[in-house]
């Protein structure tokens, strides 16, 4: 019986095509999100329908990306999967508890201006490194 | 739970490597089961199981009863 480096051949196969279909995915959401920030401003000077329909476009392929990333996980082989499941609730749990503190301190005088589009960048953080983390306490050799 | 996978697995000449393709799981996967750290689903346990050509309490048992 031979295998390669990493397993099995299948499951390389099945996660390297649902990577990329996620980074496409992400890549069409990111692409539409910057043209819903940007086109009223730069390109159409704030028509209503075409910002509707930036918006629109933008939450179509927010969904895609949903779906793309819902395969992506299900590609996974269980390890990776219970891995993922893992830090999304830390993540989950984090971003709660940051969002309740960083939403308090506008009010509270420590901040003042306060963007809620931060929270992502701790989400994002957040996400890594459990998923880091808990692979690392599993695969260590 | 314990297991014999890392025995069985040697009995056979098998890498790491080997049994993951066998079993459509990653190497990292194997190599967790084999040390503990990770308890497989039934429906792993099973195709181990089946692939060892034994019956599932032959491979992993209950920490206390091993």
């Amino acid at each position: 019986m031979k295998g390669n480096e990493n397993g099995s051949t299948d499951l390389n196969t099945r996660i390297n095509q649902s990577s990329v279909r996620l980074l496409l995915c992400t890549s069409g959401w990111v692409t539409t999100t910057a043209v819903v920030a940007f086109g009223p401003r730069l390109w159409w000077e704030f028509d209503p329908t075409m910002t509707l329909i930036a918006i629109v476009l933008n939450l179509i392929t927010g969904a895609i990306m949903l779906v793309a990333q819902y395969r992506h996980l299900m590609s996974m082989d269980e390890l990776q999967k219970q891995t993922h499941l893992e830090a999304m609730a830390i993540t989950l749990g984090v971003t709660a508890i940051v969002t309740v503190t960083y939403g308090n301190m506008e009010p509270a005088g420590l901040l003042a201006d306060t963007r809620p589009t931060n929270i992502l960048f701790v989400t994002g953080v957040t996400y890594i490194v459990a998923v880091i983390v808990l692979w690392m306490r599993r695969t260590s050799e | 739970m314990k297991n014999k996978l890392k025995v069985l697995r040697a009995e056979r000449n098998w890498t790491q490597a080997d049994l993951a393709s066998a079993l459509d799981v990653t190497r990292q996967t194997v190599n967790a089961i084999e040390k503990g750290k990770y308890d497989p689903s039934l429906p792993l346990a099973f195709k181990v199981a089946a692939l060892f050509a034994m019956p599932i309490e032959q491979i992993f048992s209950h920490a206390e009863d091993a």
